[in-house]
């Protein structure tokens, strides 16, 4: 029944009163409930709900809460579960329904409110002979918009809704709209869904000076910075500090890789405040990822120690707490905002004021060819000259490398066919992920042993010890099978069809 | 997921009721809950207010001709769908037996909707046949009401019986006492007396109570028209004790 319209605005001259009296002569249905309600929608910072076609709305009134999640598209509600107040992560639900579909799409994210819209709501149960509901309607009365009136078809009644749904539209003359409301809500707020988003979309103009291409893309990048920045200080989610970072290491990889477009003066004095960013916000988020990887941490274990590992995540959240605190001081510290609106400004700064790196003036499509094309080679030499007896740093060398390539390819996608550059950005972020999980995994096996030095002093049980090294052993095999697949993921990564896409595309 | 029947061999012990108000519950506990309602009399249908009517009858269904999900009707209330019954299920037995394994065929039926619900109740009708044979095949859970009188004593052993004899070690019995009238001497003895013999009776039992005989007149389950009750109560702390058995 996909084409039966479930959601209809009523013209302004309807009152929600007329609407009732007139419906009340078509067809046979009681009001089950009448109240003043209060819709709150909400959604995680990067709108991951939307972007999976969901919604979740807390309705709250009087004589019940309940939050639901809905399907964007059809309105259909796809879990619902009584709640006094939305819980900020997934982990919080009670298990069922709601849980399993929401952890699903957001992950590690918060769930945080978008707006309210406090509205009079009427629910209609449509009866047949036998007083068997048959559909179900709600009509929501607003202050500020359209008033809607909705129909939830029942399971096995579909004919029941499609009759309503046709006399809706063409006894009653209501206009069939699309599912929700939160478009119309967030208008009234001055926002749009999905104003935000860690993924980069800069729009350049192949032609146009690579100066003023650069400051694009270091003007987006601040924003990202700005974006995250409030959240990151309160600790709302582990996601904003991850999205703040990368964009950090972006602005840090535009400076050093989009070379000579800005002076060299104002690079060096930027490129160290951004190095410091980078330095400040590593510890917290190490811990970060510590804690959301201890499942699997705990999941490597032998069922018999598996409860004892439990020490080591307080010691972790323990720490995590304090180094966030001491990030959110330094975040917040007059030195950090002195000189993010130092970088804000110079910015700012009309292009013919500012001083010129040797590469100002080169179209933005020529430098980021020359660019691209010269990380990837000194990918493939790095690559090419590790061998299974290369040491750990060779590995370590090549990533960072990796990194500034894919961040070039990101900065600079939109001037390149979408389809080649899908092709290679795939490649390349799996080649990545063997190389991430290698260092990762290391990094995390030496932080556990030196944890361990700490933990000692705290009177802890041996049997965590105990724990902790079958953990170490655990992620130095984990170390070892990422290192095996280097050769493999490498050779898949410079397959003779990617290296003729990097060439067509950038060699010129 | 679970599938439950409610079942016995004798008629009037409470079947019905027993399937309809714990599928309630369990609805109102935010799991999605189906009734399949298997016996003609169609009983669950009627406390639903769905017509006891399914298209193409007890042949189409048991061919596989209809899914079974296209037959289910919402009930007025959240969480909880009814497979109505049809007069034609009278006749299951005989239209099982013109199938291969006639005794898989409702366990293959059901297949699909297990991805669907978190429990599914089986209201069966009394007697040991050929349907009950399929219902013990395709159920994780007897739950078996007792009326506590002499004569459920046999039919308890006889069920035992038959469970042993057929090797269906994949089906837990549950038998609860049913329509027990404290204020009888003989119920009290009997209960007394049998919860000694057969430790797997549960520890809660429905009462016989006026309030739920009136199921039948509000048409709903007892939950939803009486709130607050002694009866309700029961059902609630049978829900929870049968949880608990099945976890």
């Amino acid at each position: 029944m996909p084409t039966t319209p479930l959601h209809f605005e009523l013209p302004e001259s309807l009152t929600a009163e007329k609407f009732l009296k007139k419906l009340s002569k078509k067809i046979n249905f009681d009001i089950d409930a009448q109240q003043y309600a209060i819709k709150t929608y909400y959604d995680s910072f990067d709108w991951r709900l939307y972007n999976a076609d969901m919604v979740c709305e807390l309705n709250q009134s009087k004589t019940s809460s309940h939050i639901t999640l809905i399907d964007r598209l059809t309105g259909e509600c796809l879990a619902l579960e009584e709640q006094q107040a939305v819980p900020k992560f997934s982990g919080q639900f009670r298990d069922g329904r709601f849980k399993t579909r929401l952890a699903a799409q957001i992950e590690m994210r918060a769930l945080l409110p978008l707006c309210s819209l406090p509205y009079q709501v009427y629910r209609l149960n449509v009866l047949n002979k036998d007083q068997k509901i048959v559909l179900r309607i709600t009509l929501d009365e607003y202050e500020t918009l359209a008033n809607r009136v909705s129909l939830q078809p029942l399971k096995g009644y579909d004919k029941a809704a499609a009759s309503i749904s046709y006399l809706l539209e063409n006894s009653l003359k209501l206009m069939p709209t699309n599912g929700s409301v939160l478009k119309a809500a967030l208008q009234l707020q001055g926002r749009q869904p999905k104003d935000y988003s860690s993924k980069l979309a800069i729009k350049l103009d192949p032609k146009m000076r690579a100066d003023n291409a650069s400051i694009i893309i270091y003007r987006q990048l601040l924003s990202a910075i700005q974006n995250n920045e409030t959240s990151t200080i309160a600790d709302i989610d582990t996601e904003f500090l991850h999205d703040y970072r990368v964009a950090v290491r972006r602005t840090r990889a535009g400076l050093s890789q989009i070379k000579s477009t800005l002076p060299h003066k104002v690079v060096a004095k930027h490129a160290a405040f951004f190095a410091w960013l980078g330095q400040i916000t590593g510890d917290t988020r190490d811990l970060d990822v510590y804690l959301l990887s201890y499942q699997q941490y705990q999941a490597a274990l032998p069922e018999t120690l598996q409860a004892d590992l439990a020490p080591l995540y307080e010691f972790l959240k323990q720490k995590q707490v304090a180094t966030q605190k001491e990030l959110a001081k330094k975040l917040s510290s007059s030195k950090y905002r002195k000189q993010l609106a130092a970088w804000e400004q110079y910015l700012k700064k009309p292009a013919v004021v500012k001083e010129k790196g040797s590469n100002a003036k080169v179209p933005i499509k020529k430098l980021a060819d020359q660019r691209i094309w010269k990380v990837f080679k000194r990918v493939l030499t790095e690559g090419n000259a590790i061998n299974e007896s290369s040491p750990a740093e060779a590995l370590h060398d090549l990533r960072k490398t990796c990194k500034k390539l894919r961040y070039l390819m990101e900065f600079f996608q939109d001037m390149y066919p979408a389809k080649d550059m899908k092709v290679l950005l795939r490649a390349l972020k799996g080649f990545q992920s063997v190389l991430g999980d290698f260092q990762d995994y290391e990094i995390q096996e030496n932080s556990i042993k030196f944890f361990s030095a700490e933990m000692m002093e705290n009177n802890v049980a041996s049997n965590t010890f105990l724990a902790m090294g079958v953990l170490i052993q655990y992620l130095d095999s984990m170390k070892c099978t990422a290192r095996n697949d280097f050769a493999e993921q490498f050779s898949q990564f410079k397959q003779t069809e990617n290296q003729a896409i990097f060439k067509t595309l950038f060699s010129h | 997921m679970k599938i439950i029947a409610t079942y016995n061999i004798k008629g009037g012990v409470g079947k019905t009721s027993t399937a309809v108000n714990l599928a309630y519950l369990a609805a109102q506990n935010n799991y999605k809950t189906l009734v399949w309602d298997l016996d003609p009399q169609g009983a669950s249908s009627y406390y639903f207010r769905v017509k006891p009517k399914v298209k193409g009858g007890s042949k189409e269904l048991i061919a596989g001709e209809r899914e079974l999900d296209g037959l289910i009707k919402a009930t007025n209330f959240e969480n909880l769908d009814l497979l109505p019954a049809d007069f034609s299920f009278r006749n299951l037995d005989l239209v099982l037996d013109t199938r291969k394994k006639p005794t898989q065929r409702l366990k293959k039926l059901l297949k699909p909707l297990t991805q669907e619900y978190d429990f599914i109740f089986l209201d069966c009708p009394p007697n040991i046949s050929l349907l009950s044979e399929a219902i013990f095949e395709a159920s994780e859970i007897l739950l078996s009401p007792i009326i506590p009188t002499t004569l459920s004593l046999r039919t308890l052993e006889q069920l035992k019986k038959y469970i042993k004899d057929n090797k269906l070690r994949h089906l837990q019995l549950i038998p609860f006492f049913s329509m027990a009238d404290r204020r009888k001497k003989m119920h009290c003895e009997i209960m007394e007396t049998l919860s000694k013999k057969h430790q797997d009776i549960l520890t809660n039992a429905i009462p016989y109570a006026s309030d739920i005989e009136r199921m039948g007149w509000e048409r709903m389950p007892l939950a939803a028209y009486a709130k607050k009750s002694r009866s309700t109560d029961a059902y609630q702390a049978l829900w929870q004790e049968i949880l608990q058995v099945i976890e």
